[in-house]
């Protein structure tokens, strides 16, 4: 934190006068670990000129835990639970992203019953995640129904996630090898149910915030992030996308059942948060597509292809994997000596990149924008500081 | 003000926006039957949970109250934190080794499912007891098994239920203060 | 029906019988001091339970059948919290801030007519006096902002007295559209004036549009979404009350809703008839049966729909920005004020409105 604190003390001192006739001065507000609308223990230390936003410092670390720390104690399989909890909203695919990498680096080959389930549940996921997303954007804005709404129906996907995978939101599910369980019987009517019902409802929230003008004024052209920043930022996932770069892993290195499936990528045109919001309601209706095509054709085998109690050894080197969820691309980075233990793990999070992207996007415009910027980014502050 | 025309059409799609908007609120505000509250106390007869959720961990006891538990570890060395503790003791009748006392400490357990994953004898199982909450941190440290012992197939082995008596010892869920 | 306030009865009273009229003036005291308690907690708990209906949850449910007491238990707990005035602020400030918002909102409920028998006084002024009363409230928001000691309640506070001194502006001249027509500013006689029909419609287009702006203008003049900047609660978390705990921040809260109630009852009384019932011009057997319901009954359902229609838009919409809200006001809202001031002096000088005087 050394570094830090030197750097925010020297930008405080350089605050200068403005230069308006009325002699007035920036001044510093600290919008804290503790804010309604930071989504969770970020602290932005914001340079203020009036209303208007002159720079953003976040200031990080609030809420870490050690994740890395910790994985060089455990055996792989004892590492999974943890990527639950780096960005509890797409639990699924960060316990993805290890057991692939896990699986990679040691050569398990799985099978095609082990892989459509892997990406059902990644989708719905996807899905999940941007419901959140959806309500509390618009709680964010200061509409508070969608916020109700959206929860009400990531209800239907929580209850079909916890009927099979044991857990609502540390699932801990997908395993190096396989699954933990096998599909509860129920699964494929459940998902059927909510397709069917899910479809009407998007229509509802275009009527309820989509296309309300309110809204429409408050988010385009706020924010606008230009596709080379994005690219030299390292954004990725729907900030890159709604920039105008066509980037999005599920295409350009396909794993899971991708390579079979059709579906879109949704781009934007100008890069303001309109964009990135439109992008992830589309994101929403490509993932109902892809489970559409799924849900009907997944294939008989076994869900777990190795003995649970065997201890993983990965051979000595460095390996890494990578994959896509909700909120960018998500990537593992494993060194190991030949132990059962790694020498070295490293999660690259998507909302690392994505959270700097703020303090080029922010300044100039005004302190309500700067919460619609930061809300549209989409980023859980846990995934940043590990 | 020649922009005026132009605005004025943008001005009623604007408030048509706004109009369907306060509509869906309404459709729901008018039907009372959309509303998905469960009134939790009051609705405990006939709360059902899912048959996999993870909540409370035991170990499975059959009709006669004996377990399969053989005192291997292999959930001990799984746990990621060590919150699994297997303590055998060597039977006193057969002077093989036998599980003594179990002890799980809820207060550090993630609930990862992996100890349930590895038992090679499927002994362990989390239910879903969620009503769990204490006001007393040691009452977080249970001691899941109800006897000292061998486990049922060896029990099963000997007929006579006054040696059976002798090789088992009662424990209880919370482990004796010294 | 004749129409008579508590200060014309006190008045008359007093030189003959100073004890009754002393007597009619603690009763009045006692009276809104009561009623406006109890407004406060109704409205609070309707708000409540309307926000929950909207968003298909249940709202309050255990204290009391169906959480009717919520409320009340609230209120016991504000009243029973540490009253914390931050150390380093301006204390005598601090102090006086809620009591100014709430003796705004108090005062302009005097005026207000709410049967032909009560009204507390009848200012011959009564519009007037209503615009001006307003200006204490933004007092008292100013006042809490700043003495607070706390950049995010400063900020919550500029923006509060920029947004409503603005819309003050384009709730008086929509307020003047009704004066017009009615040919007073006095509030019974507006009220009296709605005899034939309420001016929402007799006033046909021109009433329309004035209704609009003035419901638009009242959401801002109380800082309601979607123009609750100032205490815009995921941005400032608390706004201009973050550093008021118990009963003061009780104060602002109370001052807030019969603020809603004040402004909702005069949207009914100038653009609904306040407590004449529906007539229609010289229709006799229908203006006959509708004064069967008693005028009480036809200010407070009215005042009721306004309330809920405007506790509907803070359950629908997101808020608009502070730049945003002001472009709102001075390009649009004022433009559109004076225009309809405009068209409706023609249309009342050319007498082409329903049942003319």
């Amino acid at each position: 934190m050394g570094l830090g604190i030197s750097t925010l003390e020297k930008r405080i001192h350089l605050s200068k006068e403005t230069g308006s006739p009325l002699s007035t001065q920036e001044y510093f507000v600290n919008m804290g670990p503790q804010h309604p609308s930071t989504h969770g223990v970020l602290r932005l230390v914001l340079k203020l000129d009036g209303e208007t936003v002159k720079e953003v410092i976040p200031v990080l670390g609030y809420i870490h835990r050690g994740i890395e720390k910790i994985a060089e104690h455990q055996t792989y399989r004892q590492s999974v639970h943890l990527g639950d909890r780096l960005d509890y909203l797409s639990a699924f695919t960060y316990n993805w992203a290890f057991s692939m990498a896990v699986e990679k680096a040691a050569g398990i080959e799985l099978n095609d019953r082990i892989q459509t389930i892997r990406t059902l549940f990644a989708e719905l996921q996807r899905i999940q995640s941007h419901l959140l997303w959806w309500g509390v954007f618009g709680m964010d804005l200061g509409a508070f129904t969608p916020f109700l709404y959206g929860f009400r129906d990531r209800e239907m996907l929580t209850d079909i996630f916890e009927e099979t995978a044991g857990a609502r939101l540390t699932m801990n599910y997908i395993q190096p090898g396989g699954l933990m369980y096998d599909l509860h019987p129920n699964f494929v009517k459940k998902v059927k149910n909510f397709l069917k019902y899910f479809k009407p409802k998007l229509k509802e929230y275009d009527a309820l915030l989509s296309g309300n003008i309110i809204l429409q004024q408050r988010l385009r052209k706020v924010g606008i992030l230009p596709a080379e920043q994005a690219l030299s930022l390292g954004a990725t996932g729907p900030v890159l996308r709604a920039s105008g770069v066509s980037y999005d892993l599920r295409k350009q290195e396909p794993y899971g059942v991708y390579p079979q499936l059709k579906f879109e990528v949704p781009i934007g045109k100008t890069g303001d948060c309109w964009d990135r919001y439109w992008i992830r309601l589309e994101e929403i209706r490509e993932s109902l597509h892809l489970v559409e095509q799924l849900i009907d054709h997944i294939p008989e085998g076994k869900f777990m292809l190795m003995k649970p109690a065997v201890k993983i050894k990965i051979p000595e080197g460095s390996y890494y994997t990578r994959l896509e969820t909700a909120r960018g691309v998500l990537g593992v980075f494993i060194v190991s000596d030949g132990k059962e233990v790694p020498y070295r793990m490293h999660f690259r999070t998507p909302n690392f990149n994505n959270l700097w992207s703020v303090t080029a996007m922010a300044p100039g415009g005004r302190l309500a924008d700067l919460v619609a910027i930061l809300s549209s980014l989409d980023i859980v502050v846990p995934d940043i500081d590990r | 003000m020649s922009l005026r025309i132009v605005s004025f059409k943008k001005v009623f799609q604007g408030i048509y926006s706004l109009l369907k908007g306060m509509n869906v609120t309404l459709h729901y505000l008018l039907h009372p039957s959309t509303v998905v509250t469960q009134q939790y106390p009051e609705n405990r007869e006939t709360l059902q949970m899912n048959e996999r959720y993870r909540a409370q961990l035991i170990i499975q006891h059959d009709e006669n109250d004996l377990h399969k538990c053989t005192a291997c570890q292999l959930c001990q060395n799984a746990c990621p934190n060590a919150s699994i503790h297997v303590i055998p003791r060597k039977g006193p009748v057969t002077g093989k080794p036998e599980l003594d006392y179990f002890i799980w400490r809820m207060d550090t357990c993630t609930f990862c499912n992996a100890c349930v994953m590895v038992c090679p004898f499927s002994v362990l199982k989390m239910n879903g007891t969620f009503e769990t909450a204490v006001f007393d941190r040691d009452l977080l440290t249970y001691n899941l098994t109800h006897y000292a012992g061998p486990t049922s197939t060896v029990l099963a082995k000997v007929s006579d239920p006054e040696e059976r008596k002798k090789m088992i010892e009662p424990r209880n869920i919370y482990l004796d203060k010294k | 029906m004749k129409v008579e306030t508590i200060a014309e009865r006190v008045s008359e009273a007093w030189p003959h019988h100073p004890l009754i009229a002393l007597g009619y003036l603690l009763g009045c005291l006692a009276g809104s001091a009561l009623f406006l308690s109890v407004l406060g907690l109704v409205l609070i708990y309707a708000e409540r339970k309307i926000a929950a209906h909207f968003q298909c949850r249940l709202g309050p449910m255990r204290v009391g059948w169906h959480g009717t007491l919520q409320t009340i238990a609230d209120t016991l707990k504000l009243v029973l919290k540490e009253d914390i005035v931050p150390s380093q602020t301006d204390r005598f400030l601090h102090l006086i801030a809620p009591f100014l918002c709430l003796l705004g909102t108090v005062l302009a409920f005097m005026v207000l007519p709410m049967a032909p028998w009560l009204q507390i006084s009848d200012l011959n002024i009564g519009v007037l006096y209503i615009t001006a009363i307003s200006g204490l409230g933004v007092l008292g928001i100013l006042l809490g902002g700043w003495s607070s000691n706390n950049k995010w309640s400063l900020l919550g506070a500029m923006r509060a007295g920029a947004q409503i001194i603005s819309y003050e502006i384009s709730a008086t001249l929509a307020l003047l559209v009704v004066v017009l027509f009615s040919g007073s500013l006095q509030l019974s006689e507006i009220v009296q004036s709605q005899a034939s029909g309420w001016w929402i419609w007799r006033a046909h287009g021109v009433g329309l549009v004035a209704f609009v702006i003035f419901l638009i203008a009242s959401t801002a003049e109380i800082n309601r979404t979607p123009f609750d900047i100032p205490e815009g609660e995921s941005e400032l978390t608390a706004g201009f009350h973050t550093e008021y705990s118990g009963i003061r921040f009780a104060f602002f809260f109370l001052s807030e809703f019969i603020s809603l109630f004040v402004v909702a009852g005069l949207t009914a009384t100038l653009f609904f008839g306040g407590w004449m019932p529906f007539h229609i011009g010289a229709w006799a057997t229908f203006n006959q049966i509708m004064d069967f319901i008693p005028p009480l009954f036809w200010f407070f359902s009215k005042t009721a729909l306004i309330v809920f229609v405007i506790m509907w838009f803070r359950w629908t919409f997101p808020r608009l920005r502070v730049d945003q809200l002001m472009k709102l006001e001075w390009k649009f809202l004022l433009p559109l004020g004076f225009a309809n001031l405009f068209v409706a002096s023609v249309v009342i000088l050319e007498n082409w409105y329903f049942f003319p005087k």
